[in-house]
């Protein structure tokens, strides 16, 4: 719309300033940082702080816990919130009381809810006590590795609605007309269902994918409100070894674990970004002929 | 979605019935229980964590008789919790302001005007969108000492008054906006300054209150900022990142700090649940 460069400075200025001084300079500073060995004069030593960091016991445990939950979070989130949008999206129009109970957790603070969720998971707690009526036995959801139960579900229950809501919106903006047009044509419902819903799913769907694997990298937050500041063996995440090495001062350590986890993360995303080419690829290409 | 079977309809119903209420009982029982008087729920949280395998504990629903003790507690007798309460208010007041004057602005930028780098910014905001915290407390912890800032208030506040997600939020909204639009107010003589106030802005109000909201519930829920960077620092602490030590001490009155806490967020919720949903256009991909 605007062409001029000299006219879009005053709306872009303060937030590109604030986002080149607190992430843009101290990002690409921070590589600096993390080739050299924090001493007083501050030596260049290479790799090294790499190769310590990525061989430490506890980042490695700090990283498996993170990457394991978040990856059974993410997918979880993603079938989920999928399932239940074409299902919300089945029984429209009178969906709305549904949708926004699901919707709600998304703005409520899991804070305030974790008591209740400590009680639901207690040893003498209503889960267990369904358990025991469904025929199982009791669980000790409140150590070892069962905790990651009550967080992991902490989890889900926070972040399911807003995966709903971008789901359903692009079931919602798919045009009616293109089924009845494929109804006359008459193509079937599996046929309709991969010619038409899934392509026109699949960008939100990748999106959704995307923003699952960004809220359960803050699997932390779940993980301190159940397991407390300092949480048992399985619970350990990465920001667990980071905020430990941030209060010794460690800052090389801190600055090259978290180049590190970067590196794994944007692996992690280019993998999701290319198979969703390929499904559109196929989507497009394969079943038309 | 052709093909629709009544038996599968009611299926999906029941479902999603038993699933609204699993999702909106967390928040009912802690204002059920907020309404217990302090004594009762003192001896009701002393049955938690018994290894008994004979013992239940009570699966008390509602309270035997309501009372407002825990909230005249918390209110008028002992303000700690409703220090902690201020501190969470403070927070989430400052980042909002913040950002309503910085990211509306930007993301107009991002979207209504051509400028040379224009892409590469939008794609790195992008990117940094999509970095965990873990990676990004790190250029906000070099910048913070730098500026001496840690254990300030300021240091959970100027980071997070340039959350990419909301600058994304916003521009995606912005640029599928008709540039007609702003065409026509050109036209009649308006700058891009007024345009923006008066056309874009207005225009824009699902995607503003989707925003305000969700940015809201953010700050509403800080754990990781105030942690890392306020950790010499505990009276500065947000509410939210206490209850797991309230629930240890088992005081009788944390259920009343719950309610308190959730309240302001149902508020917001009602207040903004129809641009929530009608606001977030992520997917438009210019």
């Amino acid at each position: 719309m605007y062409k001029s460069m000299r006219r879009a400075w005053p709306f872009v200025l303060p937030g590109l300033a604030g986002l080149l001084l607190f992430y843009g300079v101290p990002f690409v500073g921070g590589i600096w940082y993390s080739l050299t060995d924090g001493s007083f004069e501050n030596k260049f030593v290479g790799f090294e702080n790499y190769a310590a960091v990525w061989q430490n016991p506890m980042f490695q445990l700090g990283l498996r816990n993170t990457m394991e939950m978040s990856l059974i979070c993410a997918p979880l989130l993603f079938l989920l919130s999928f399932v239940l949008a074409a299902g919300l999206h089945r029984i429209r129009p009178e969906g709305a009381f549904f949708r926004s109970s699901v919707l709600m957790p998304y703005l409520m603070p899991s804070s305030a809810v974790l008591m209740i969720w400590l009680l639901w998971f207690d040893y003498g707690g209503p889960v267990n006590h369904l358990l025991v009526a469904l025929g199982g036995s009791r669980v000790d959801w409140l150590t070892g590795a069962e905790l990651r139960v009550p967080v992991v579900l902490l989890f889900l229950w926070k972040n399911l609605g807003f995966c709903v809501v971008i789901f359903l919106s692009a079931l919602q903006a798919i045009p009616e007309s293109l089924y009845e047009y494929a109804t006359l044509e008459g193509a079937s419902f599996r046929k309709q269902t991969f010619s038409i819903t899934l392509p026109l799913v699949i960008p939100s769907a990748f999106l959704v994918a995307i923003l699952s694997f960004v809220s359960a990298f803050r699997i932390f937050k779940e993980v301190y409100f159940i397991g407390g500041p300092y949480p048992e063996e399985p619970l350990y995440t990465l920001q667990n070894y980071m905020n430990n090495m941030y209060g010794k001062l460690n800052y090389q350590n801190v600055t090259t674990a978290a180049y590190i986890f970067a590196l794994i993360v944007f692996v992690l995303f280019g993998a999701l970004f290319l198979s969703q080419r390929q499904a559109l690829r196929r989507l497009n290409g394969g079943d038309d002929a | 979605m052709r093909h629709r079977r009544k038996s599968g309809r009611w299926l999906a119903r029941g479902f999603l019935a038993l699933l609204a209420i699993l999702m909106l009982l967390p928040m009912v029982q802690t204002f059920l229980f907020s309404f217990s008087s302090i004594p009762e729920m003192k001896a009701y949280m002393k049955t938690q964590g018994n290894r008994d395998p004979e013992a239940w504990m009570d699966p008390h629903l509602s309270p035997h008789m309501i009372s407002l003790g825990q909230y005249e507690q918390i209110l008028i007798k002992d303000h700690t919790i409703l220090q902690y309460f201020i501190n969470s208010a403070m927070y989430a007041g400052a980042i909002l302001l913040g950002q309503t004057l910085i990211i509306p602005a930007l993301a107009f930028g991002l979207s209504k005007f051509r400028f040379r780098g224009r892409e590469v910014l939008f794609f790195l905001i992008v990117m940094l969108m999509l970095l965990p915290f873990q990676v990004t407390m790190v250029p906000n912890v070099l910048t913070l000492r730098f500026l001496g800032l840690l254990n300030t208030v300021w240091a959970v506040i100027l980071p997070m008054l340039f959350a990419p997600f909301y600058i994304f939020l916003l521009r995606q909204y912005m640029v599928a906006l008709p540039d007609e639009l702003l065409e026509a107010a050109s036209m009649d003589g308006a700058g891009p300054f007024r345009s923006f106030l008066r056309i874009v802005l207005p225009v824009c109000r699902p995607a503003l209150g989707a925003a305000a909201a969700l940015s809201f519930a953010e700050s509403w829920n800080l754990v990781e900022q105030p942690l890392t960077y306020l950790s010499a620092r505990p009276e500065l602490m947000p509410l939210s990142t206490v209850f797991n030590q309230l629930a240890k001490e088992n005081t009788g009155f944390e259920f009343a700090g719950a309610g308190l806490y959730i309240l302001p967020a149902l508020l917001v919720y009602l207040f903004f649940q129809e641009d929530i949903l009608s606001g977030i256009q992520l997917t438009e991909m210019k």
